[in-house]
């Protein structure tokens, strides 16, 4: 697990429950936090927040921290938009682009682990 | 009372071999019906490239081994089966031409590009009617779900399928 996903999961070891109902039934959308496999290296399972679902309009910063320039794209057919909650340190679709939805296996549900963190992962 | 234990009993077997059905198909193997002649010759057969019509009017049956999805390690060559980039419902059966690093020719606007990591680069073998990379774009190894091995269906086609090496489609200077 890497820093791409602070504040919302800390570099010390959580323990999350995946459901993959949700994904196989298009229940995903806007919001959700995803398991997908990486289309840099299909050995590789990372987690990243669905920022924009097919026909929706993404905009984002191209370099933050550094300047405020946007940019704003749509999400192809069949593809969704992820983006790391930490942006300044995530590879996730401003690199690669936004990924196939066959690529996404299962949504964040409960977070078992740390107990001061115990609950549901939806509106997190 | 018999009727109701024996009913349990069918139940019980229904659910363990229905378990044990979903493990082999997920994991092991798996048969899947191909569709169109976008493979023709090796599957599905057609006697018209440009027309498509069919040598049978069955479609080919094939095995599908889910071995390969433990490393995701393909050879050029290999005839695989994806989920397609974008209609997720929908698989495509095209065989491997390029895996990352290669450089493969577009022809059609006189081009090369680079595979890039993570992605492949498939190909139908018959290319006047095949819906593939040269217009879906390098495919992420993450949306194969398995490689076609044997033809299983009909009983005169059974066989292997053939790993065949083919040069990916270059600019014609």
């Amino acid at each position: 697990m890497g820093p791409s996903m602070l504040p919302t999961i800390d570099l010390n070891g959580n323990v999350i429950i995946v459901e993959r109902a949700s994904v196989w039934l298009q229940k995903v959308s806007r919001g959700d936090m995803v398991v997908l496999t990486s289309p840099e290296d299909p050995n590789k399972q990372v987690i990243k927040r669905i920022v924009g679902m097919e026909g929706e309009s993404v905009t984002y910063l191209i370099k933050p921290g550094e300047s405020d320039e946007c940019q704003t794209i749509v999400v192809p057919k069949g593809r969704v938009w992820v983006q790391g909650d930490n942006i300044h340190d995530s590879r996730d679709s401003r690199v690669f682009g936004a990924i196939p939805y066959g690529l996404v296996h299962g949504k964040l549900f409960w977070r078992v682990w740390p107990a001061s963190r115990f609950g549901s992962m939806c509106n997190v | 009372m018999s009727a109701r234990s024996s009913l349990w009993n069918t139940a019980k077997k229904c659910v363990t071999i229905g378990l044990i059905g979903v493990t082999v198909k997920d994991r092991y193997v798996s048969i899947a019906a191909v569709r169109g002649g976008s493979m023709s010759p090796s599957l599905n057969p057609v006697t018209d490239e440009v027309s498509g019509s069919r040598v049978s009017t069955f479609d080919d049956y094939v095995l599908v081994e889910k071995f390969c999805l433990g490393r995701y390690r393909f050879s050029h060559g290999d005839v695989v089966i994806f989920t397609s980039p974008t209609n997720h419902k929908e698989r495509h059966i095209k065989r491997i031409i390029g895996l990352p690093g290669d450089w493969v020719g577009i022809s059609h606007i006189d081009d090369v590009m680079r595979v890039p990591e993570g992605h492949c680069w498939v190909e139908g073998d018959n290319l006047l009617s095949s819906l593939d990379s040269r217009s879906l774009g390098p495919i992420p190894l993450g949306l194969i779900r398995g490689r076609v091995t044997h033809v299983v269906w009909p009983p005169s086609r059974i066989g292997r399928v053939k790993r065949e090496i083919r040069q990916p489609t270059v600019p014609s200077y």
